[in-house]
């Protein structure tokens, strides 16, 4: 199988196609009198000047640096009141060849139990920019496409955490993973990507995963499915499945069903906006020769811009455990966002969590996301 | 081959594999299914631009030979398209991307390209058309900080709203097409010589009706009119937003309401895609006119063309001018 899978690596590889521009020129000059003086008349500025010289040439990959502070207010415990920069994520990236870009996230996050910084490596990623057959492949550590919230990093996502089914099955920044990521864009009459991903789960083990010590690896599968509706209005149905070696030695599998509606005016799209999001996860995960665990999580959020630089949401949280059929988290949040510009959001969060093994806490969030440098654009 | 004892548990392990298989394969199969395209459209060239304009332009030079599809509509800012993913479609199946460059896309031009899976439209590819090449720039900054707005580190950027540089994106149209289609070289260059005459017939006929109004101070919402600006002879002092990209701000509107008392200015440019509030409110406290000019082909229904685009501003202008 692995043969297989290297000579169809190499078989991609093999057919990238490169070529090279090759400029031409030629010479369309006016030799109207008439209309030569008028433009001098007009504007004689323009005439005489030439191509002006655009930016030095630079071999320098784009370089960017996210700053994410947080203070948060919570009504139990003895420490109650939280303040810290959460995260400094760090990105380096450029196009690496005509066959490939590249992609270096570093995360200098703090351990909130033991106040250390720590310095993680979040994303290594070679990316193919020219395989056959609408293929795209990528390999090094990234984050899986499994489901909608998962692939983003936290300042992409408009509240201040993540949804509780994202925290408590994978971890609180989702899941990573080391391996190979081939996608493909199905040739259909809408948009439809079918991704495979096989590899291990990212350094550390999340709630549900762990690397293992034998040869059971981590494999993820999505299939999304993009719909116009009208200018204004899009539907996206995603199905995404995943299985891999588990906590007790033995394996997980998850299954999930995302459905997200947007709404934007295409003349207003930086005034107005609407975000109806879904997720539902089903988890079956092994714990001992004789049990398995049956469990499930799901969230739904809806953001609505109400101004060019105002967004409200709310979102209610559903999740079960990885490894408990009994214990329960829901979770009710809403939302006030403040995006003065593309390069900083102030975001204000109010959440209440209920357990049905412990009592109920509050909190409310307040959240600074600030860039600086070249930051890659995020997709849709 | 070593004898494989199967115990109770390994049997267990083996139904969770096959459980783990068939879950693949169940999603597998939801993509197998899909109808195969075929191959349609005959010889003509399929062209995606990033603007309606460059469509336009394409479409003149290019003639029966290009069918193009333009990303963005006429009355949408530029500067904020969102990359859908119908848009990486269209773009997987391109012969050729013309884009404005200049970092007027650059959130999100770099996103679908990223995804189309499609080299021969990447940077640096024959099917890659920077239509900017050439041209000559304006508003090009010595330094650059994020301090003072949106500020496009190659020079400003909405230069297809000057006729005359319409000519040279058509002629690295025209470059692009040639590069692809040697057979239909001749009809390319044939068409791109009509074009240019066309422009400077109805460039002498444009700005012989701007003529009178030369010198005219005027307001603008967005630094986005430069290029119009220079061509038609026409002086703008300041614009609404404080600084490219910001919204404007009460004591930026009340700055430009003095500035247009004292200038004894009237006229207040702006575009499809900004709210009308500000505007109108500078309006109403200097008795003026605002004027909703097209920044793009399609901005108005009877914009159908690159030409049109300037009919259409050059009779407002006047309008509000005279």
């Amino acid at each position: 199988m692995y043969r297989v899978k290297r000579k169809a690596v190499y078989f991609g590889i093999g057919l990238i196609l490169c070529t090279t521009a090759n400029a031409q020129q030629d010479s369309t000059a006016t030799t109207d009198s008439l209309l030569v003086e008028l433009q001098r008349q007009m504007s004689p500025q323009l005439q005489p000047q030439q191509a002006v010289a655009r930016s030095a040439p630079s071999t320098n990959p784009d370089i960017s640096a996210i700053g994410d502070f947080r203070s948060s207010y919570t009504s139990t415990g003895s420490r109650k009141v939280e303040t810290y920069l959460n995260e400094l994520e760090l990105q380096v990236a450029s196009v690496v060849d005509p066959y490939a870009r590249a992609e270096f996230l570093f995360s200098f996050g703090k351990d909130l139990a033991t106040g250390d910084l720590g310095i993680e490596l979040e994303v290594a990623t070679l990316t193919s920019t020219s395989l056959p057959y609408q293929l795209q492949l990528v390999l090094g550590k990234f984050k899986p496409q499994f489901g909608k919230v998962n692939i983003l990093h936290p300042h992409y996502f408009s509240f201040v955490d993540f949804p509780k089914m994202i925290s408590n099955y994978f971890d609180g920044e989702g899941m990573f993973m080391e391996g190979l990521s081939v996608s493909w864009l199905v040739p259909v009459d809408f948009y439809q990507e079918f991704v495979l991903e096989v590899g291990r789960v990212g350094s550390e083990p999340n709630a549900s995963l762990v690397q293992g010590d034998n040869d059971r690896l981590l494999y993820t599968t999505h299939l999304k499915n993009f719909f116009d509706l009208s200018d204004n209005a899009t539907f996206e149905v995603g199905l995404s499945a995943l299985s891999g070696p588990n906590h007790y030695g033995y394996s997980t599998a998850i299954a999930e069903l995302d459905l997200t509606l947007k709404w934007k005016p295409l003349q207003f799209n930086t005034y107005k906006s609407f975000t109806w999001q879904n997720e539902v996860l089903m988890n079956r995960a092994r714990i001992s020769g004789t049990d398995i665990i049956h469990t499930f999580g799901a969230y739904s959020y809806a953001e609505y811009q109400i101004e060019k630089r105002w967004f409200i949401g709310a979102r209610y949280d559903y999740s079960g455990l990885t490894d408990n059929e009994q214990q329960k988290e829901q979770a009710g949040t809403i939302l006030l966002r403040f995006q003065p510009t593309e390069f900083q959001i102030l975001a204000l969060q109010y959440q209440y969590s209920d357990w049905n093994y412990a009592k109920g806490v509050s909190q409310v969030a307040l959240r600074a996301i600030f860039g600086i440098g070249k930051h890659a654009a995020h997709a849709y | 081959m070593p004898h494989m004892h199967i115990s109770p548990t390994n049997q267990k392990e083996s139904k969770m594999k096959a459980l783990h298989s068939w879950i693949i394969l169940a999603a597998t199969a939801l993509a197998v299914p899909a109808v195969p395209e075929s191959m349609q459209a005959g010889d003509k060239l399929k062209v995606v631009t990033s603007l309606p304009d460059l469509k336009s332009i394409t479409e003149s030079i290019g003639g029966d030979k290009v069918d193009a599809f333009a990303i963005a509509t006429g009355f949408q800012n530029p500067h904020f398209v969102d990359p859908k993913p119908s848009y990486i479609l269209k773009l997987s199946k391109a012969d050729m991307f013309i884009t404005i460059g200049l970092d007027l896309e650059t959130g999100w031009v770099s996103p679908l390209l990223n995804s189309a899976r499609n080299a021969n439209v990447l940077k640096g590819a024959p099917g890659y058309v920077d239509a900017s090449e050439n041209v000559p720039l304006q508003q090009v900054p010595t330094s650059v900080n994020r301090g003072e707005g949106d500020i496009h580190i190659y020079g400003n950027p909405h230069y297809w709203l000057d006729p005359a540089l319409g000519k040279i994106i058509a002629r690295n149209i025209c470059d692009g097409l040639k590069r692809l289609d040697r057979e239909n070289e001749s009809l390319y260059q044939d068409n791109l010589k009509k074009f240019n005459n066309r422009i400077d017939m109805k460039t002498k006929e444009w700005t012989a009706k701007m003529l009178p109004f030369k010198g005219t101070k005027i307001i603008a919402y967005h630094n986005e009119w430069v290029y119009f600006e220079q061509r038609f002879g026409l002086k703008i002092v300041d614009f609404l937003e404080p600084k490219p990209g910001i919204p404007p701000s009460p004591s930026q509107l009340a700055k430009v309401i003095n500035e247009m008392k004292r200038e004894n200015m009237k006229v207040i440019i702006t575009s499809p895609y900004f709210t009308a509030e500000s505007a109108d409110l500078v309006a109403r406290n200097v008795d003026g006119k605002v004027v909703t000019l097209a920044t793009s082909v399609g901005a108005d229904e009877s914009i159908k063309t690159y030409f049109d685009l300037f009919d259409y501003n050059v009779a407002k202008m006047v309008d509000a001018l005279k």
